[in-house]
């Protein structure tokens, strides 16, 4: 099992890097289209994150005067790239577990907190206020929503007494899946409040605003910097969707079917959880996620690690 | 060398079907910016399905749509905000205060016609235009952003 020859494939040809990048891609795509259908718009192809990233890679790259460059330009890289391994850290049931000197769900966990962590440092290194703006809202989402995902990964992993995604997808295919488990169902709340604000969409999107703060620390990229980032949130989607299924749902059948299964599951996630939310939700305030963060998933949390302590 | 160009030639074909839209206004009455954004948020007149997108920041634009007549108070920040959009980009300019100054032509505070300060690539005549007409610019203007990309 310490082979490490298939690693390099697993991160940079499947199920991370180019498989993971095409299926976040065309999970926005997804997203995008069936977002429009809901409003009554016709929608843009579904290979439209794919036109979006050529085009990207076609422009030109500016750095504002006052920017930090040599963070300005390093940050995108880090995250996507943080992204990258991270992919190849989800397991698929039935078809892929990753290799564990790769990691297990810790490393994980520190690998899904680059994204913001280079966002942040992005929107205070570009110098502009509306990337400052960003910066300390990202800042404020991040502690709120970080602490129940620590608790509810510690509920499941104490529960399986492991930390390793394989032992966990092992543990629920003998055990059946925690999704219909009631003594989990805490938990798996918390983490279905919790995805939406990882993925940054309304009405967790506080920190990217648009309309208010002109998408934030995003704000002064252009070009193949802004086309890592937008890499780098496909790539996310599938890490944290993929994250949610390893952890309640990893019955699967083996070989392609499996696979096929897998990634069905992570449609629905996204179909479910953010295009339904975002079309049909405004965008809060940040006290307001602020407060709900800390109310219902963080009280949902501790008590799911309870139960499970004392089960 | 051919294979290099075929694959620039693809390239191009599909970069060209994301076209981000920022809108300036210089002093514009909002008549032309509320035909601007129905263009692109009311069903019937969707421009997401040619895959363009309204986007908050010059930097991520590829087609500018200018409206209003440049006045003196805003003629300085249009101009400077039209730097800040990376190249290659193109200019349309919407609405016939842009082209000549409209009913604000013989006013001491506007500076129209805008293309002495912006090279403007396509005008969009209309007090306001109908939406047909500025997504019919917008078309123009990715056919002519085509040959700069
Ligand atoms: S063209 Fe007409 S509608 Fe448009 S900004 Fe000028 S005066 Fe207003």
């Amino acid at each position: 099992m310490l082979d490490t020859t298939t690693i390099p494939l697993a991160v940079l040809l499947f199920p991370g890097g180019l498989f993971a990048l095409a299926f976040g891609l065309a999970l926005k795509g997804l997203d995008r289209r069936v977002a429009a259908r809901l409003q009554g718009r016709v929608g843009p192809p579904l290979a439209q994150p794919f036109f979006d990233l050529v085009k990207l890679a076609r422009k030109r790259t500016m750095v504002p005067d006052i920017a930090a460059e040599p963070v300005f330009l390093g940050t995108p890289l880090i995250g996507a790239v943080s992204m990258l391994l991270a992919a190849a850290l989800v397991p698929i049931p039935g078809v892929y577990a990753p290799n564990p000197l790769l990691g297990d769900l810790l490393v994980l966990l520190y690998l899904l907190a680059v994204p913001a962590v280079v966002l942040m440092i992005a929107g205070s290194a570009s110098g502009s206020p509306f990337g400052a703006i960003g910066f300390s809202r990202e800042m404020a989402l991040m502690l709120a929503y970080e602490g129940p995902l620590v608790l509810v990964v510690a509920a499941v992993a104490l529960r399986v007494g492991s930390f390793s995604l394989s032992d966990i997808v092992a543990y629920q295919q003998t055990h059946g899946a925690f999704l219909f488990d009631p003594v989990m169902w805490p938990a798996l709340l918390a983490f279905l409040a919790f995805y939406p604000a990882n993925l940054g969409i309304v009405p967790f999107d506080i920190p990217e605003a648009e309309t208010e703060v002109l998408e934030g620390p995003l704000l002064e990229y252009s070009g193949p910097a802004l086309g890592l980032f937008k890499m780098m949130s496909a790539l996310k989607a599938v890490v944290v969707l993929g994250l949610g299924v390893a952890l309640f749902l990893p019955l699967a059948p083996d070989g392609p079917a499996g696979l096929a299964v897998h990634l069905a599951k992570l449609v629905v996630l996204m179909l479910v959880g953010v295009t339904l939310l975002r079309v049909s939700m405004g965008r809060m305030r940040i006290d307001q996620a602020f407060a709900f963060f800390l109310k219902w998933p963080l009280a949902l949390s501790v008590l799911s690690l309870a139960i499970v302590a004392l089960a | 060398m051919t294979l290099m160009q075929t694959i620039t030639e693809k390239a191009r074909n599909l970069a060209v079907r994301s076209p981000w839209i920022y809108r300036i206004n210089a002093g514009s009455c909002n008549g032309c910016d509320v035909e601007c954004a129905t263009t692109a948020l009311i069903p019937r007149y969707d421009v997401e399905r040619l895959g363009c997108q309204y986007c908050g920041s010059p930097r991520h634009a590829d087609i500018v749509l200018i409206t209003g007549p440049l006045t003196a108070r805003i003629k300085d920040d249009v101009l400077r905000v039209f730097a800040e959009i990376p190249d290659p980009k193109v200019t349309v300019a919407v609405g016939v205060c842009p082209i000549s100054g409209g009913i604000f032509r013989e006013s001491y505070a506007v500076h129209a016609q805008v293309d002495q300060y912006l090279p403007v690539d396509v005008n969009v005549p209309g007090c306001p235009p109908r939406p047909q007409a500025i997504i019919e610019g917008v078309a123009q203007a990715i056919a002519i952003w085509r040959e700069r990309i």
